[in-house]
């Protein structure tokens, strides 16, 4: 990835059926489409799993979305509320 | 019943009827199913089992249909990852099937153990690693509603040997599953039509997506309606049929000048069943730089992913190319003067061959294509390998379906032919199926001439000889200076014994004089047969984008740095 200036934050929330691959597949679109994940917080509850993700990237959060929401084991996906422009928070 | 046993009744009551694979240790369970008298899943040993996937792509790609492979844990798994990879990036659907080690030995590194659910996560559209016998049923329900709906893609289903002989009774009727209905687009329709209405020059782009979408007819219509003139990516090439006279052919990199020009030029691009490859659109910040966009497509991430659109519409493209047909049958666009203009650029700037007049000369790869496509049956099916013989096909073969035309499209991987061809002989076992590859591309996978011979198959083989790895040659020359680097093929094998070590008869070419009466032999032999046509090394495809440059940039032969042969121009500017 290039300079960080043009990094932008998102955080998504996203519900998933536990099955044993649904984080890695999560981590894999995110890492393929060009974003970092810089936070994740799991959870199981009767549901199944609820995670949330601090993002940063330079391409559009919006694909990205899309690009997820196409995984079978998503069930809802919410977000991004922008964290923060033009620099990203951790290194 | 066993899980294996379930698996093959799924099948059957998909009408699933062939299967391509290959046994061992941990899937032997489903051969032993296999066995049963009353099983009317034919199975087809191919000789690899990338080849396996291959073919369970070519039959997909062929009939429009599901795709079955199958193979054994570890090694079979992972030779079967290349096929898999391939279907995906072109949206095949397929099924997987693999054999795991016994699910108490899964992580203990146990014998043919790897982890292919966490390799092939980024290949498939889905995948599962049964742990629960009873789930069996169920999960090849989803998996097959999932491998043909929507984009399509393989899924990949990963069965610990344990599963698959856990008795689960007998099969009950599964629950019909539901696909969610995508969202009514008739405003973005309406929105649609005012803008083509407003356009000066409208260009129709369709690609891949038409067929999966088997939208192939709605398509037609609406082309038809239109008078658009159109251009297509290598995916989409045959969606306009034989008879539309609005074509201006392939786009891209090694598309035609009129195509790309048209794309330059038009002031409104309206993209359907296209996800703008790199291939197709070159330095995507100067493709199309005048138009706007309208973007169908029915997987709603393709749209603005490369290029922002200023409407984009997600939707059954049947249902919406239907609609704007009606449309514009009640009142017609008035685009007379670009149609002219088109029609201009495509008589002058289009895909032409020079007839050599010299019975001697060497063959040139468009001018066999150009004959080959004149000599073929309409209904005839060409399967391609990857390189220079390909994009030949692409310039110069005329086919009135995108399904006559299989070409690995995303993935570009050497070594499809074969198998893609085996696997459409077997979805169309009456149809004309030719393989047209190069000499490197064969011997990826030559071994499935096995599978020729045991099953009869009168696949033709074409192969583009040209002594070395053509495309990777001419790149080398074009934009390393000629610096040839282990592009070599000069010691190939006698392809023609090689074929007759498997009863497949042979006919070698070299001359121009000998190309009509090498293609109309082989194509009425009864069986098949291999046409060997040996071709100029230095033989170039063009024209050809630069990478990284605009399709506008199209370097044409004139513009040839090193120019060894003159003798087999074609004016493909
Ligand atoms: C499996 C695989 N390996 C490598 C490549 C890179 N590659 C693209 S075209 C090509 C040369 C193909 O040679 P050949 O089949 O003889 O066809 P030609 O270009 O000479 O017509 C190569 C090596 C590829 N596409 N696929």
């Amino acid at each position: 990835m290039t300079s960080s200036a043009d990094h932008k934050t998102h955080t998504l929330s996203c519900r998933m059926r536990p099955e044993p691959a649904a984080l890695e597949r999560l981590c894999q679109v995110a890492r393929i489409r060009g974003f970092r994940i810089e936070e994740m917080q799991v959870r199981t509850d009767a549901d199944g799993l609820a995670i949330d993700m601090v993002l940063s990237g330079q391409r559009s959060i919006d694909t990205l979305r899309r690009q997820i929401e196409k995984l079978h084991t998503v069930c809802s996906l919410r977000g991004p509320e922008q964290a923060l422009t033009g620099v990203r928070q951790s290194a | 019943m066993n899980a294996a046993q379930h698996i093959l009744d799924a099948l059957q009551r998909h009408q699933i009827d062939t299967v391509f694979g290959y046994p061992g240790g941990c899937i032997m369970p489903l051969y032993d199913a296999l066995v049963a008298e009353d099983v009317g899943v034919e199975h087809v040993l191919c000789r690899h089992e990338q080849a396996c996937a291959l073919a369970a792509d070519g039959y997909a790609r062929a009939s429009g249909r599901t795709g079955v492979c199958m193979a054994t844990s570890g090694p079979g798994a992972t030779n079967l990852i290349t096929g898999v990879a391939n279907a995906h990036r072109d949206s095949i659907p397929m099924l997987v099937i693999t054999g795991q080690v016994p699910s108490g030995l899964i992580g203990t590194d146990a014998f043919q153990e790897t982890d292919v659910l966490g390799m092939t996560l980024g290949i498939v559209k889905h995948s599962y690693l049964v742990t629960e016998a009873p789930e069996i049923p169920a999960i090849l329900e989803e998996a097959l509603q999932l491998a043909g709906s929507g984009r399509p893609g393989p899924v990949w289903i990963d069965i610990p040997k344990d599963i698959l002989l856990t008795d689960i009774g007998e099969p009950k009727a599964p629950a019909p599953t539901t696909a969610t209905p995508l969202p009514d687009p008739t405003a973005e329709i309406d929105e649609a039509l005012a803008m083509l209405r407003e356009a000066n020059m409208p260009l129709l782009y369709s690609g891949g997506g038409v067929s999966l979408a088997h939208a192939e007819s709605a398509f037609r219509r609406f082309a038809k309606a239109s008078r658009l003139p159109n251009v297509v990516t290598l995916k989409g090439i045959g969606n306009p049929g034989y008879d539309n006279a609005d074509q201006m052919g392939m786009l891209g990199l090694h598309g035609s000048k009129a195509a790309n020009m048209a794309v330059d030029t038009c002031d409104l691009l309206l993209v359907v069943g296209a996800r703008l490859d790199d291939r197709a659109t070159g330095a995507v910040a100067t493709f199309a730089p005048n138009a706007k966009v309208i973007h169908i497509d029915t997987d709603a991430a393709e749209l603005g992913k490369l290029r922002a659109t200023d409407l984009a519409i997600r939707g059954e493209l049947r249902d919406i190319l239907d609609s704007m047909a009606d449309a514009l049958i009640r009142q017609p666009l008035t685009i007379e003067n670009w149609r002219q203009q088109c029609a201009t650029w495509r008589k002058t700037q289009g895909f032409q061959t020079a007839i050599n007049e010299d019975p001697h000369a060497p063959i040139s790869g468009p001018e066999f294509m150009r004959q080959l496509t004149d000599i073929a049956p309409r209904d005839a099916i060409v399967a391609c390998d990857v390189g220079q013989h390909q994009m030949w096909v692409a310039q110069y073969c005329r086919f009135d379906h995108p399904r006559n035309h299989l070409s690995s499209g995303g993935l570009g991987t050497m070594g499809f032919g074969l198998p893609a061809a085996i696997g459409a002989q077997f979805a169309f076992p009456d149809r004309p199926v030719i393989n047209v590859t190069g000499d490197g591309s064969f011997m990826m996978n030559a071994q499935e001439l096995a599978t020729i011979r045991r099953h009869k198959l009168p696949i033709k083989l074409i192969i583009m000889d040209n002594q070395c790895l053509g495309m990777v040659r001419q790149q080398q020359e074009l934009f390393y200076e000629n610096r040839e680097s282990q592009i070599d093929l000069d010691d190939n094998p006698d392809f023609l014994a090689l074929a007759r070590a498997f009863d497949i008869p042979t006919l070698a070419i070299q001359r121009t004089d000998q190309v009509r009466r090498g293609i109309q032999t082989i194509l009425a032999y009864d069986g098949p047969m291999l046409l060997h046509v040996r071709i100029d090394r230095s033989e170039n495809v063009w024209p050809i984008v630069k990478p990284g440059a605009s399709n506008r940039d199209m370097l044409d032969e004139s513009q040839r740095p090193t120019s060894t042969s003159a003798k087999n121009k074609e004016s493909a500017a």
